[in-house]
C-alpha cells in the first residue's frame, strides 16, 4: 500500500471512528443549507390532557393542554435539544364552513381548528437533524384573550411553562401517553422557542417569566415570527431573531421590530446576538399551513388581500402583474430556512449557520428567494462590537458614542427622530404608523420607538463623519463596519423605484483612505416598494461591509468613518447603529 | 385646540375597557382586574340604545349597534386619570356584522374620534363589544366605527350614528 493509499485509509478510519463516537451529532454537522431535510427519520405523535386542563392566572376561561411532538425515531442518541412552537390568534372551532371563537368547541358538532399543526413543515426538518420539536395548542387562550388587558401575553407565557413542566416530567420519570420512552431524551438546558403573531409576544413574555422564576429551563433562543408587541417586554441574555413580513396584512405595522430595537442597548454586557429578517414578499398567515388559503379549515385567508382595503392593486404585495408576493410554499421556505438556521446555530451549536443569520452568507436555497434583508446586532462584547455612534440622543449629533466628533457636512435635515422625548415621536410626519414600524405606538405601553438619524443631502458634497478617538482606533479585530439604514420614501429627493447609494470611507492616522460603495455589498438602500395602505414602509436594515474590502488603510489606526453622499445628486436616509462588529462565536 | 385635544385624550383614558390596577401586587392585581371586567362583560344589561340597519356594508359587513347599561352589584375599582375610582355602572357598546376575522390586532370601537377600547368578539363572530365607564363618551349623534389596531385612518363607519334616545 503506497503512502497516498495509507493516508486515504487512515482518513476513512478517522471519519468512521468520529461517526461512531459522536453519532448523530457528527452526521448533523454536515450540509450547508439549514432548511434541507436531515438524515434522521422522524416520528410525529401527540399528547392531549384535555380541553380544560389548564387555567392561566386570572384568565377568564380554561385552556387545553395538547401538543404535537416530532422527534428522531430511533432516539438512540440524546438528550436532544428542544424547540417549542406556539401559534397565534386564530379562530378556534368550526362547524361546516363557519369559523367560531369559543372554547371548548361546544356548538353542536363543532370541532377544533388545529392551528398547532401549522408548523409541521418546520418540525419535521428540525427533528430530522436531531431536535425534539413540540408545537402547542392555544385555542383556549385565543377564545378569550381580548378580554384581558395584556391581550393574553401572560397566559401564553404560563402555557409554555406548563408544557415545559410536562416535558420535564416525560424526561425524568416518564408518563402517559409515552411511558418511559422520553426519559433522559430531552435537554432542557438547551431550548428554543418560536411564537407566531400573538404567540410571538407569548414566547418573549415566557422568556421573561422563566427568568423571573430563576430560569428553571434553559431558553437559549427566542424567535418571534410576525409578532405583535403590545406590552414591550424585551429579551436579553438569549439569542433573538424576529421575522417581519413586508406584506403583513394583519400586523401591518410590523410592531415586532420593537423586540430588536428595545433589546440592543438596554442591558450592558448582554452577550446575546440579535437579528431580524425582513421578507419582502411575505404576508402574515402563510407561515401557518392551517391559516393559509389552501387549508381546508374555515378562517384561513391571505391576510394582505383580506384585511388591506385595495390591497390587491399594490405592485409589491398585491395580485397585479409584476407583484413580488411569495406563494405559500415559497414563503414557508423563508421561515424554514431562517428559523432552522437560528435554532440549529444557537440551540444546537451548529455554528456553520451563523453567517446566514448575520447576512454574511446569502439566503440558502431552502429560503426560495433572495428578496429579503437580514439585520444583525452583535453581542455587547468588546471583541465583537465597537459602537461608533448609537445615535440615541441629541449629544450623539455632535459627539459619538466613542467620544469623538460627529460631523455633518452639507446635510439637511440633520436631526434625531423616533426616540425618547424631546425627539419627535415619528420620523415621517404625516405618514401612517404602519409605514414606520420602528416608531409605531404600542397598544399596552407608552414606550417610544427607535431613535434614528434623519438626514439628507442636496449635492454631492454631503458627508456624515464620525471620528474615532485615540485608544479606539484599532478595528483590525472586527470583521465588518456596519450600520442600519432605510431610504426615506417620503422625501422627494429620493426617486421612486431608484436605490440610493453612498460610499463608506475609512481613514487611518497616516491619512490613508479607502472607500467602498454600499451598493457593491448590500441591497439595503432600496426604495421602499408599494403604494397601498401600510406600504411603502421604512424598515432600517443592516448594511455590513467586510473590512477586507478596504484596501490600503491601516485597520490598526482607523481615525474616522465617513459616509460620503457623492454617488447621487440628492437623497435622504434614516440611519442608526454605526459600529464595527463581528459575528458571534 | 389644545383644550379640545386634552379633552379627547381624557375621554380616551376614561373609556379604556380594561385597566391596570397599579399596586405592589402588580400581576395579581391585574389578574383580579381582568377577571372582574370579564365578569362584567358577561352581565345582562339594560338596552338603552339600538340601531336599526340590517344591510351589511363595507369590509367588515357592518350592520348596526346597541348600547346596554350594566348596573354592577358591587362597585368596581378602575383607573381613571391615574387614580383608582369606584364605579357602579358600565356601558357595553356592541357592533354587529361580520363574520369578523379573528386576527392578531384587536378590534377597536370608536365613538367619534375617541377609541372606546379593544373589543371582544362573540362566539359566532357576529358581534364585537367593549365596556366603557364614562357615560359622557356616548355622545348623541357620534359616528360609530370599527378598526383593527388603533388605526384612525382605516376605520369603517357604521351607517347609523349613535342615537341614545332610540331603541
Amino acid at each position: 500500500m503506497n503512502s497516498r493509499s495509507r493516508i486515504y485509509s487512515l482518513s476513512v478510519l478517522i471519519l468512521v471512528l468520529l461517526a461512531l463516537t459522536l453519532g448523530e451529532r457528527f452526521v448533523l454537522a454536515q450540509g450547508s443549507d439549514p432548511g434541507s431535510p436531515g438524515p434522521l427519520s422522524v416520528t410525529r405523535e401527540e399528547y392531549n390532557f384535555g380541553d380544560t386542563a389548564f387555567n392561566p392566572t386570572g384568565f377568564p376561561g380554561p385552556v387545553e393542554l395538547a401538543a404535537s411532538i416530532h422527534y428522531p425515531t430511533s432516539l438512540s442518541a440524546g438528550p436532544y435539544p428542544v424547540i417549542l412552537l406556539l401559534h397565534g390568534r386564530h379562530a378556534t372551532c368550526y362547524l361546516g364552513g363557519t369559523a367560531l371563537l369559543q372554547w371548548p368547541c361546544t356548538q353542536n358538532g363543532s370541532q377544533s381548528i388545529p392551528s398547532y399543526k401549522g408548523y409541521d413543515y418546520l418540525s419535521e426538518v428540525l427533528a430530522s437533524h436531531g431536535y425534539v420539536v413540540v408545537s402547542i395548542s392555544a385555542n383556549g387562550i385565543n377564545a378569550r384573550d381580548n378580554q384581558v388587558r395584556d391581550l393574553g401575553a401572560l397566559a401564553r407565557a404560563e402555557l409554555i411553562q406548563k408544557h415545559l413542566d410536562i416535558l420535564n416530567g416525560f424526561n425524568t420519570t416518564g408518563g402517559a401517553p409515552f411511558g418511559t420512552r422520553f426519559v433522559g431524551k430531552f435537554d432542557l438546558t438547551r431550548i428554543g422557542t418560536m411564537g407566531h403573531s400573538r404567540g410571538g409576544e407569548g414566547v418573549v413574555r415566557h422568556f421573561v417569566l422563566n427568568s423571573a422564576q430563576g430560569s428553571p429551563y434553559g431558553i437559549k433562543a427566542v424567535f418571534p415570527l410576525a409578532p405583535v408587541d403590545f406590552n414591550r417586554f424585551a429579551v436579553n441574555g438569549s439569542a433573538l431573531s424576529v421575522l417581519l413580513p413586508y406584506c403583513d396584512g394583519d400586523v401591518s405595522d410590523l410592531q415586532g421590530v420593537h423586540f430588536y430595537d428595545d433589546a440592543r442597548y438596554n442591558v450592558a454586557g448582554d452577550l446575546s446576538p440579535k437579528h431580524y429578517i425582513l421578507v419582502m414578499g411575505a404576508n402574515h398567515n402563510f407561515y401557518n399551513t392551517i391559516w393559509s388559503p389552501s387549508s381546508p379549515f374555515p378562517g384561513s385567508a391571505d391576510d394582505w388581500l383580506a384585511f388591506v382595503p385595495g390591497g390587491h392593486s399594490d405592485g409589491q404585495c398585491g395580485t397585479i402583474m409584476g407583484n413580488h408576493r411569495l406563494s405559500e410554499t415559497q414563503q414557508r421556505g423563508t421561515g424554514l430556512a431562517y428559523m432552522a438556521a437560528f435554532f440549529r446555530a444557537y440551540v444546537g451549536g451548529e455554528t456553520q449557520f451563523v453567517p446566514v443569520l448575520t447576512g454574511d452568507a446569502p439566503p440558502p436555497p431552502s429560503a426560495t428567494t433572495n428578496e429579503l434583508f437580514v439585520s444583525y446586532h452583535a453581542p455587547d462584547d468588546p471583541d465583537l462590537r465597537l459602537d461608533v455612534n448609537r445615535l440615541l440622543d441629541s449629544t450623539n449629533l455632535t459627539t459619538n458614542t466613542l467620544g469623538g466628533a460627529a460631523t455633518p457636512t452639507d446635510l439637511s435635515p440633520y436631526d434625531l427622530c423616533g426616540g425618547a422625548a424631546p425627539q419627535p415621536a415619528t420620523c415621517l410626519p404625516g405618514e401612517p404608523n404602519a409605514r414606520q414600524p420602528h416608531t409605531t405606538p404600542s397598544a399596552r405601553s407608552n414606550k417610544r420607538g427607535l431613535s434614528q438619524l434623519r438626514m439628507g443631502w442636496n449635492s454631492i458634497t454631503g458627508m456624515y463623519g464620525n471620528e474615532l478617538p485615540g485608544g479606539t482606533r484599532n478595528v483590525s479585530g472586527f470583521e465588518a463596519v456596519q450600520f442600519r439604514v432605510s431610504v426615506n420614501f417620503a422625501d422627494v429627493r429620493n426617486l421612486d423605484d431608484m436605490a440610493q447609494e453612498l460610499r463608506i470611507v475609512l481613514t487611518d492616522s497616516a491619512g490613508n483612505s479607502s472607500s467602498v460603495r454600499v451598493g457593491d455589498h448590500s441591497g439595503a438602500l432600496y426604495f421602499p416598494p408599494g403604494s397601498v395602505g401600510p406600504v411603502p414602509k421604512v424598515v432600517l436594515n443592516t448594511v455590513r461591509v467586510p473590512l477586507t474590502a478596504f484596501q490600503g488603510v491601516n485597520l490598526n489606526t482607523v481615525r474616522s468613518v465617513q459616509f460620503k453622499f457623492d454617488q447621487r445628486a440628492a437623497g435622504a436616509l434614516l440611519i442608526t447603529d454605526v459600529a464595527f462588529a463581528s459575528a458571534p462565536r | 385646540m389644545k383644550l379640545i385635544r386634552k379633552d379627547l385624550l381624557r375621554k380616551t383614558y376614561l373609556a379604556a375597557a380594561c385597566v391596570l390596577l397599579i399596586s405592589a401586587a402588580g400581576t395579581q392585581a391585574a389578574a383580579q382586574s381582568d377577571a372582574v371586567l370579564a365578569n362584567v362583560m358577561k352581565m345582562t344589561g339594560k338596552l338603552i340604545a339600538q340601531g336599526k340597519n340590517n344591510q351589511p356594508i363595507g369590509q367588515f359587513n357592518l350592520k348596526t349597534y346597541r348600547v346596554e347599561e350594566i348596573s354592577l352589584q358591587k362597585s368596581v375599582a378602575v383607573e381613571l386619570q391615574g387614580k383608582l375610582v369606584n364605579v357602579d355602572r358600565a356601558w357595553r357598546i356592541t357592533v354587529t356584522g361580520g363574520p369578523f376575522p379573528v386576527r392578531a390586532l384587536p378590534a377597536v370601537i370608536w365613538i367619534g374620534d375617541v377609541p372606546a377600547g379593544n373589543g371582544a368578539e362573540n362566539e359566532r363572530l357576529s358581534e364585537i363589544s367593549v365596556l366603557v365607564f364614562d357615560r359622557s363618551l356616548l355622545r348623541e349623534g357620534a359616528v360609530i366605527a370599527l378598526s383593527y389596531g388603533e388605526n384612525k385612518n382605516n376605520r369603517e363607519e357604521l351607517p347609523e350614528k349613535l342615537r341614545m334616545t332610540g331603541k
